[in-house]
């Protein structure tokens, strides 16, 4: 589970695409507002390449479309939109610390072996690095069954890794022509 | 398998034993603490999900320094340079 040379591709092909759509301003801006254009078509790119189909390409594409719609229509013309948007309800998030107290009452009422301790904290600890992960990958919110949290963050991973790969190939390619 | 009632339910369950060993084969790779452990060595949940965290918050920051840098490139060009038209070659 690599990213393949086709997705490089198709990432470079979106991203340049998404260049041009900032093209006539690019010359007149500054730093931080070019960077900014980057970023956003770079995102914008890496998301289109799953056309709608995981979670996560979904809520990148909400989300930039909130910072720049204009641009995101632009570069998705071709795809219908009630693909593009999660529908599910966040997962509701738990007043923590009720839910502490209450358990906190119920913990003195049983009595625990030392290994059902144990076991318990393991629990808890996985159970927070998991909410961990759901906040690193977009629309972990919409993530209730942690099979599809595990199934979305690797194929975040691989459309990340070819963000990464194909940007770095670039500005190493930029940084070299203008040395010479 | 007592696990495949859990893998059925949709709301929030404990990520089982099966699930977290597919995760760890997929994300040796990508990790190389875990790669550098013995295949027998057992990795525990925990960990393995902290460390998905960590690379994906270091792909993350890669991404912003890449585009700082790109920025920065597209600034320091003269309009008509040669370099200038290097880079909207590549780009645009």
């Amino acid at each position: 589970m690599q990213p393949t040379s086709s997705m490089n591709k198709e990432f470079l092909k979106k991203w340049q695409m998404g260049l041009q759509i900032f093209r006539p301003s690019i010359d007149n801006t500054s730093v931080s507002e070019r960077k900014r254009a980057i970023k956003l078509s770079a995102d914008v790119a890496m998301a289109s390449l799953r056309k709608g189909t995981t979670c996560w390409s979904r809520a990148l594409i909400q989300k930039t479309a909130s910072e720049d719609n204009f641009l995101v229509r632009q570069m998705l013309s071709g795809i219908k939109e009630e693909t593009l948007i999660n529908k599910k309800l966040p997962k509701v998030m738990c007043h923590r610390k009720i839910v502490r107290r209450s358990k906190k009452i119920l913990m003195r009422r049983k009595s625990r072996s030392a290994m059902e301790e144990v076991a318990a904290k393991a629990k808890k600890l996985v159970k927070r690095k998991t909410q961990g992960l759901r906040n690193a990958v977009p629309g972990g919110e919409f993530m209730s069954n942690n099979v599809l949290l595990i199934q979305e963050t690797l194929d975040y991973i691989v459309s990340l890794q070819t963000q990464v790969n194909v940007m770095r190939s670039i500005v190493d390619a930029a940084a070299a022509g203008i040395e010479r | 398998m007592s696990n495949r009632r859990s893998r059925q339910s949709s709301s929030a369950t404990r990520i089982s034993d099966d699930q977290m060993i597919d995760l760890v084969s997929k994300l040796r790779q990508f990790l190389p603490e875990i790669r550098e452990r013995r295949r027998s060595d057992k990795v525990s949940a925990s960990t393995v999900l902290q460390e998905t965290c960590n690379y994906i918050r270091k792909l993350h920051r890669e991404v912003d320094n890449l585009s700082d840098r790109l920025s920065l490139l597209l600034d320091s060009v003269d309009e008509d340079s040669q370099e200038a038209a290097v880079i909207r070659n590549l780009l645009m």
